[in-house]
C-alpha cells in the first residue's frame, strides 16, 4: 500500500510535467490561418507549424544581384555584452546570425570571426550546450576561409539551437531568435537595394515576397500568448503587414511535372511581384524602426 | 485502486510523449536532409494514428527544396502531401510508395502547405501508439 501511494505521487508529478511541456505544443491548435479552409478541417489538424526563410536564403539573392559589401548596414558585434536579458540575447543571436550570413557571402574573414565570437558568447549565456553551440562554432573557426563549410556550420549551429530550445520547452526563446534573424535580413536587403537599379530587381522582388513570410512570422509569435515581450512585436509587424497589402503578387498557376526517377517535382507557376517605389520606401522605413527596437539595449 | 494505477500509467505514457522526442529530429532526421541545407526550424510533434499536422512554408522562385518527413517506426509509414494555397495537391507520397522525402523546384515564389498524416489503426489496440513526427525543409543555395 505504501509503495502504491509513493508510486501514485511520483506519477502525478510526472503527469504535471508532461502537461506543462505539452502547453506550447497545444497552444497552436487554436490558431486560425487563412489557409485553413473550414472548421471541419481545422478540427482534424492537430498541429500547425509556420516557417520563415532562413537568413541564408535571404542573403543568397543579395549575392546574385552583384551588390557590393556594405559593412555599415550590419549591427555592431562589439555591443554583445550590453544585451543582458534572455529575450534580447536570443534576438541578437538571430540578428548576428543574419549579419554573419551576409558577411559570409563577401568572404569578409575578419568580420566573420568577430560575429562568430559574439554568437559564441550569446550561445553560452543562453545556456545552449557547448556541443550544440560553441563547439560547432569552434569548427567554424577552423573552416573560416571556406565559404561552403561556413554555410554548413552556420545552418547546423542554428538548427541545433532551435532544436535544443524547442526540445526544452523554450519555444518562445527560439521564436525570438527567428524574429531577430528575419527582421535583420529584411533590414539589410531593404537598405542595400536600390529601387531604381534594374540589377536590384531580384532583391526588390524578394522584399515584396516577404509578404508571405511576414504572415508566418506573426503566427509564430502568436503561438506564445503568455510571453508578453514576444507579443509586443505583434503590433509593429501588423503595421508592416498593412503596408505589404500594397504589394501585389500576381500568381498564375502552371503545370506540375513529376519525375519519379529523380524524385523531383517541378511547379511551372508564374508570379509577378508589383511593388511601387513609395511602398518599398515605407517597408524600408518600418523595417528599420522594428529593427531599431529589436537591437536597443 | 489497481485500476486507477493502471489508468494513470497509461496517461503518463501518453503525456511523456514529448519528452521521448527530445533529440529525435537532430539524431534521426537532420542527417538525411543533406546535400540540401536544413532551414534550421524544428517542426516536430507527437502524433497518434489518424492525426494530421501541417507546415506553412514559402518556396522561393528558382530555388530547389527537399521535404523530409521523419517519424518513429511504431507509427508506420507516414503520408505527406504538398498542397498549394487553394489546397490542391501538388505531390502525394502515397503515389510513390510512401517515400519519406521528395525534391521540389518552383518557378514562382509561393506559399505552400506540407500536410502530414499518420495512418489510422487497422484494428483496435489496447494502447494507442504515439510517436514523434518531424517535417524538415532543406534548400540548395
Amino acid at each position: 500500500m505504501k509503495t502504491f501511494i509513493i508510486s501514485l505521487t511520483f506519477l502525478s508529478f510526472l503527469l504535471l510535467i508532461g502537461c506543462n511541456s505539452q502547453q506550447n505544443q497545444l497552444s497552436t491548435d487554436t490558431d486560425t490561418t487563412s489557409l485553413v479552409k473550414d472548421t471541419v478541417h481545422a478540427n482534424r489538424v492537430k498541429k500547425i507549424f509556420y516557417n520563415v526563410p532562413s537568413p541564408i536564403e535571404m542573403s543568397s539573392v543579395i549575392q546574385r544581384s552583384g551588390a557590393v559589401f556594405r559593412g555599415d548596414v550590419l549591427c555592431s558585434y562589439k555591443n554583445v555584452e550590453k544585451y543582458t536579458t534572455p529575450s534580447k540575447q536570443a534576438i541578437m543571436l538571430g540578428v548576428y546570425g543574419a549579419d554573419l550570413s551576409y558577411v559570409r557571402l563577401f568572404e569578409q574573414i575578419q568580420t566573420a570571426i568577430n560575429y562568430l565570437s559574439s554568437i559564441k558568447k550569446l550561445c553560452d549565456v543562453i545556456d545552449i550546450p557547448q556541443e550544440q553551440g560553441s563547439l560547432a562554432i569552434q569548427r567554424m573557426e577552423k573552416n573560416i576561409d571556406n565559404k561552403d563549410s561556413l554555410l554548413q556550420i552556420i545552418s547546423e549551429t542554428y538548427a541545433a539551437t532551435d532544436s535544443y530550445l524547442k526540445d526544452n520547452g523554450r519555444g518562445n526563446t527560439a521564436t525570438f531568435v527567428i524574429l531577430g534573424g528575419w527582421v535583420e535580413s529584411l533590414y539589410i536587403a531593404s537598405q542595400i537595394a536600390d529601387y531604381n537599379n534594374p540589377s536590384n530587381k531580384e532583391i526588390i522582388d524578394r522584399i515584396g515576397e516577404q509578404k508571405y513570410s511576414l504572415s508566418n512570422m506573426i503566427e509564430l509569435i502568436k503561438a506564445y500568448p503568455e510571453d508578453k515581450e514576444l507579443q509586443s512585436y505583434v503590433q509593429p509587424l501588423e503595421d508592416l503587414k498593412k503596408v505589404y497589402e500594397e504589394v501585389n503578387i500576381e500568381y498564375v498557376k502552371g503545370e506540375v511535372k513529376t519525375d519519379p526517377s529523380k524524385k523531383l517535382t517541378t511547379i511551372y507557376s508564374v508570379a509577378k511581384v508589383e511593388i511601387k517605389k513609395e511602398t518599398f520606401e515605407k517597408i524600408k522605413t518600418l523595417a528599420k524602426q522594428i529593427r531599431i527596437n529589436l537591437i536597443k539595449y | 485502486m489497481r485500476t486507477i494505477f493502471i489508468i494513470l500509467m497509461l496517461g503518463l505514457i501518453n503525456f511523456s510523449g514529448f519528452a521521448q522526442c527530445k533529440g529525435f529530429t537532430k539524431k534521426e532526421c537532420v542527417p538525411h536532409i543533406k546535400p540540401f541545407t536544413y532551414n534550421g526550424q524544428l517542426n516536430m510533434a507527437v502524433l497518434n494514428p489518424g492525426d494530421i499536422a501541417e507546415l506553412i512554408v514559402t518556396f522561393y522562385k528558382g530555388q530547389d527544396y527537399r521535404l523530409f518527413v521523419c517519424s518513429q517506426e511504431n507509427l508506420g509509414k507516414v503520408e505527406f502531401k504538398l498542397l498549394d494555397s487553394d489546397r490542391n495537391t501538388i505531390f502525394y507520397n502515397k503515389e510513390h510508395d510512401l517515400v519519406n522525402y521528395w525534391d521540389f523546384h518552383s518557378n514562382a515564389t509561393q506559399q505552400l502547405i506540407v500536410q502530414v498524416r499518420v495512418p489510422a489503426l487497422e484494428e483496435d489496440l489496447p494502447v494507442v501508439p504515439s510517436g514523434c513526427v518531424s517535417i524538415l525543409v532543406g534548400f540548395k543555395e
